[in-house]
């Protein structure tokens, strides 16, 4: 579920923030840069995992910022492929389920992904499994469920003009949504196995 | 920004896990504010992964990082790919229908016995959550929130 990945960057420290120790106000910077942030093909960031190597500050000509060159390790949400996670209903469709973690929300299981014998109940809006003894289980808002990553899908939020509408239309679409399946026993409501 | 190598290394979440709450627990200690979408993605994450089923829901914790290379050589006899590992540090399977969903091609790769060793060695180093209330004899209060 979480790789770290190495990054090299430049990282700009105000004055403001000189009074604290530089591992801590590079630290700080790093984190607010990218935590809770996708990097394209990369994944969601959590925070910095460790600081590998510094330059030495040097003071830009007119700002006053301290630039650093820094290498570092990002602790980084994303499942590989075929991986198995967590998560909870979070809204049904005719077209499949939702699914969201506390922290990552654009998690798609798509209704041919679901068991065979699997139907859609438009009173209740919500899918329900129809075992051969005429047993319905149903796939409720909020349950824990397991679920496989099969895809991955990718959206740089690049507006293509600097237009207001371009930039809201842009900001719309997730950067980083996941593709799963529950088409295997032990697969689904977690409650429906333990 | 340069990304030098994407996959440097995989994190388990007990990793994951203990990693944030030191640096939750160090940032207090020395009454240091973390930027806000650090501490929001922070919370959110330990929120995640202790709610049940997931193992880190449970307390007394059931294992720490310590359990990995304890497991990993137990499982060395079944050659079990690195992936499938680190969804059984995760997920930890203490039932066949659960290893399933965490094995690939379980049934044509393992016989019954074989299932079965598997899961007792995933209880044996990552602990299981108690049996429900109504099993228990005393205590029935225990509940595994």
């Amino acid at each position: 579920m979480f790789i770290l990945t190495k990054i090299a960057d430049l990282v700009q420290i105000p004055p403001s923030q000189f009074e604290q120790h530089s591992r801590i106000a590079i630290e700080n910077n790093i984190n607010a840069k990218y935590s809770n942030r996708v990097i394209q093909k990369i994944g969601l960031c959590i925070c910095m995992f460790d600081l590998l190597w510094a330059s030495e500050g040097l003071i830009g000509h007119g700002t006053g910022l301290v630039n650093v060159n820094v290498e570092f390790r990002m602790i980084v949400f994303r499942p590989f492929k075929g991986e198995t996670l967590f998560g909870r209903i979070s809204s049904s469709t005719p077209e499949g389920l939702n699914i969201r973690t506390e922290f990552f929300e654009d998690i798609f299981v798509p209704y041919k992904e679901l068991p065979e014998s699997t139907e859609f109940d438009h009173n209740e809006q919500s899918w329900i499994w129809v075992l051969e003894d005429d047993e319905r289980m149903h796939y409720d808002k909020n349950e824990m469920v397991r679920f496989q990553v099969i895809d991955e899908v990718w959206n740089d939020q690049m507006p293509e003009t600097v237009e207001d509408e371009d930039m809201e239309n842009a900001k719309k679409v997730s950067p980083y949504s996941i593709q799963g399946t529950m088409m295997k026993e032990g697969l689904g409501v977690c409650l429906w196995w333990d | 920004m340069r990304v030098i190598e994407a996959q440097n290394a995989v994190l388990t979440n007990v990793e994951v896990y203990e990693f944030l709450n030191d640096q939750a627990r160090q940032h207090h200690k020395e009454k240091r504010r973390a930027p806000g979408n650090l501490e929001t993605v922070r919370k959110e994450l330990l929120q995640y992964l202790e709610s049940s089923p997931n193992p880190m829901s449970q307390r007394p914790l059931p294992y720490n990082v310590a359990a990995i290379p304890i497991l990993i050589k137990k499982l060395r006899p079944y050659s079990i790919s690195k992936g499938e590992c680190v969804m059984i540090m995760n997920l930890r399977p203490t039932s066949i229908a659960n290893l399933n969903a965490v094995l690939e091609d379980m049934e044509g790769r393992f016989n019954e016995d074989a299932q079965q060793s598997i899961v007792d060695i995933v209880i044996e180093v990552l602990g299981q959550f108690p049996p429900p209330p109504e099993e228990e004899e005393g205590d029935a209060m225990q509940t595994t929130e």
